[in-house]
């Protein structure tokens, strides 16, 4: 981390307005990948950025390190997801959402199996997976995001692509 | 250790996502020649990742999402304006948090007071008691040892420390203290000190004040009891400096305003530094300097260049350092002269005489070196150093939204040429094309891409006719709204519609849809014969054959004519 942004995030904690805009400007992307990946909507996902950050603001003072100040963002962008996809009413369907996307038949269908085939991977490998293809991340900075040990996003990803690719075997042969 | 073959995932999707070294590379491309399964495992996480790119790139926010996120973050916290922003500036320090804190304690001791009508001694209040201590053993120190102002300093300090320690002493022991020191300042006249110690006492309000309000009052308390020892303020050697942070309009417009106001001031601009933000506004910073005594009034006039967000003022007393240097530095002298004396005279052994000169070097070395400190806080005291901080402001309301509309249509039909002429008369003065082409591909397939924008108020009729030229596959519509000269959200703004574009892909309906759907079963004894009679048939009464297949069932009759076919015509 470069000083500048260091000076940024201290700023930022210490109240100053503009500082924390310019992080909102710089994060909101990471913070939606990591939502995205738990929640698998978008709606959702844009609440949950747009909620982190005003309890970011409100709870700035927490963070003593500006380092860690972009983790800990992630980190409330994570518990929040988190906390939405616990409380969602049993009958939510992804298809009552999300119908703004008019699809041929052929894609949607692929969509939907991937949906479900995302559905069954933990949230964490569905955040890493998502921070990997929104925001083109690498390991470190990813790991570094979601707060894993040096070298842990390896195992994750593997098994996360393994478990995915076994579950759309099938699709996946009509495709080739 | 685990061989590539055992963890083939994590190889495998690190490979697709850059993470393998030259080596590692090496080792999983070797592997992957020997293993056969571990191939296959590769093609499906290749497709697997595509199948994952494609479907997410869809799924990542739209360009306007950072936009919108801080909208909505301005909205649920609104920007606090003036007094309030600045108590809670305040606030955040440390210092007026325990003035604070002690005002308010003070003031219910107070009350108390009142009410229960006690007189205030030092066992019934422990404030008090720790106050009184404390002023005593200042003014003890103060009296014992007036030309020291080193210790003086010392009791100071502490008195700050265990005031702060304390948080109810600071408030009563301040005037206490000040005045004892004014008196005994008239005493002694001779000595620094107590002026010294009275300035540190003034100053430390001062140092932490970041109002505007705050700094003019501390200004007021810092002369206030500064000026009583005048024949010692001439001598005080005191750097001053400001740290300013502005949120201006127009970085270039703030540089020359500054310019301005320092020449004014009798001062000049020491640096300028600016740099580009992502989000194209200039952030920079300006170190001015002033005449000292011209430092308020130039913070005065750069206070007016834009939003204040932030200003500390500090004061610095080097006068103690800066005459313990020279009186160091006029013994240097003495020593000097009496070494050059010593090497004149030239008495004594060679070797005393290189001794000499080398310490007639050392000497030197250190006077050089006094002489520069002196010189740096002589520039430090003659100017005061004003660092400007300057973020050009978001401008928060914009003059106007633009809504853009944006649609795609794909449409199938039998005929494309013709549509793609229908569509091309739609052409008006309210209905315009951009783009129109007409593609054939080597099969000899027909297709077309048609760019057109519409008047918005044309758009739905317009659209909809288009949609009633062929079967619509695929429609979208993608609504877009624009900020115009500033960002985030505002009620007053109007929206005005921009033109709509449509963007339509025609191609040839392949399947032309039945109207009549027949099917036929026949029985027959040479069903290879009965399927080409049925083709010929076909083709004489202007249908084709779609499509066809045979049956063969080797198990009964073990024949090689095929036992039964289907075939798939259609027919005007």
């Amino acid at each position: 981390m470069d000083a500048s942004e260091r000076e940024q995030y201290r700023a930022a904690i210490h109240g100053d307005r503009g500082a924390f805009e310019m992080v909102i400007r710089t994060h909101s992307r990471t913070l939606f990948a990591i939502a995205y990946g738990i929640l698998q909507n978008r709606e959702e996902a844009e609440d949950v950025v747009q909620d982190s950050l005003v309890k970011a603001w409100k709870m700035r003072w927490r963070v003593r390190d500006p380092e860690k100040f972009p983790a800990w963002l992630s980190m409330i962008a994570r518990h929040r997801a988190h906390d939405v996809f616990r409380k969602r009413r049993p009958d939510f369907t992804h298809e009552t959402i999300e119908t703004t996307e008019v699809n041929t038949p052929e894609t949607s269908a692929m969509d939907q199996q991937l949906h479900s085939a995302l559905a069954t991977l933990p949230e964490l490998h569905r955040a890493a997976l998502t921070l990997r293809y929104f925001e083109e991340m690498d390991y470190r900075t990813i790991e570094n995001t979601l707060g894993l040990t040096n070298g842990a996003l390896r195992g994750i990803l593997g098994r996360a692509l393994a478990s995915l690719r076994k579950q759309l075997r099938p699709a996946l042969a009509s495709t080739d | 250790m685990a061989t590539v073959h055992d963890e083939i995932d994590n190889w495998l999707a690190a490979d697709l996502y850059g993470e393998l070294s030259d080596e590692e590379q090496r080792q999983l491309h070797t592997h992957l020649v020997d293993c056969v399964a571990c191939r296959k495992t590769h093609q499906e996480t290749k497709t697997m990742n595509k199948i994952l790119e494609e479907t997410l790139a869809r799924k990542k926010p739209d360009p306007a999402f950072e936009q919108r996120m801080l909208a909505v973050f301005r909205n649920r916290i609104p920007e606090r304006s003036g007094l309030v922003k600045m108590l809670a500036d305040l606030m955040r320090v440390r210092a007026v948090q325990i003035t604070a804190v002690a005002a308010i304690l003070l003031a219910l001791v107070q009350m108390g007071r009142m009410i229960t009508g006690e007189s205030a001694t030092p066992s019934h209040n422990r404030a008090a008691y720790a106050g009184e201590q404390l002023v005593q053993q200042a003014s003890q120190v103060a009296a014992s040892e007036p030309g020291r102002a080193g210790s003086l300093n010392k009791s100071d300090e502490l008195a700050a420390g265990q005031s702060k320690d304390l948080a109810l002493a600071r408030p009563q022991p301040a005037p206490a203290t000040r005045s004892e020191l004014a008196r005994e300042a008239k005493v002694g006249p001779s000595t620094v000190a107590p002026a010294k110690a009275a300035q540190a006492d003034a100053n430390e309000p001062q140092a932490f004040a970041m109002s505007p309000e705050g700094v003019a009052a501390a200004e007021q308390a810092a002369q206030g009891p500064a000026e009583t020892p005048a024949p010692e303020v001439a001598n005080r050697k005191l750097i001053r400096n400001a740290i300013v942070q502005l949120e201006i309009v127009s970085f270039d417009d703030a540089v020359q305003k500054i310019t301005a106001f320092a020449n004014e001031e009798h001062g000049y601009v020491a640096t300028t530094n600016s740099e580009k933000q992502a989000n194209g506004k200039l952030r920079g910073q300006v170190v001015v300097k002033v005449l000292p005594q011209n430092l308020d009034r130039f913070l005065q006039k750069i206070r007016g260049l834009g939003e204040l967000k932030n200003q500390t003022l500090g004061t610095e007393d080097v006068t103690k350092a800066y005459f313990d240097t020279d009186a160091r530095l006029k013994n240097a002298r003495v020593m000097e002269q009496r070494l050059i004396d010593m090497v004149k005279t030239k008495t004594g052994k060679v070797s005393d005489l290189l001794q000499v000169e080398k310490e007639l070097g050392r000497v030197r070395e250190e006077i050089e070196k006094m002489q520069g400190e002196l010189k740096y806080w002589d520039s430090q005291v003659q100017f005061a150093t004003v660092t400007i901080s300057l973020v050009e402001k978001d401008m928060e309301e914009p003059a106007a939204f633009l809504l853009k509309e944006r649609s795609q249509l794909a449409l199938y039909a039998p005929d494309v040429e013709k549509i793609y002429n229908d569509i091309k008369a739609l052409a008006s003065q309210k209905v315009q094309i951009t783009n129109a082409q007409l593609n054939r591909d080597s099969s000899g397939r027909i297709s077309a891409t048609m760019s057109m924008l519409i008047a918005p108020e044309e758009s739905e009729a317009v659209i909809g006719r288009t949609k009633g030229f062929g079967r619509v596959e695929n429609f979208q519509t993608q609504t877009e709204r624009i900020a115009q000269g500033g960002s985030g959200m505002s009620e007053n703004a109007k929206t005005k519609h921009d033109k709509v574009e449509l963007n339509i892909t025609i191609s040839r309906e392949e399947q032309e849809q039945a109207l009549q759907q027949t099917s036929l079963r026949i029985r027959t004894s040479s069903v290879d014969e009965k399927t080409k009679e049925v083709r010929s048939l076909a083709e004489k009464q202007g249908g084709r054959v779609r499509s066809s297949y045979s049956l063969v069932d080797l198990h009964i009759g073990g024949s090689t004519g095929p036992w039964e076919a289907s075939l798939f015509a259609s027919c005007l």
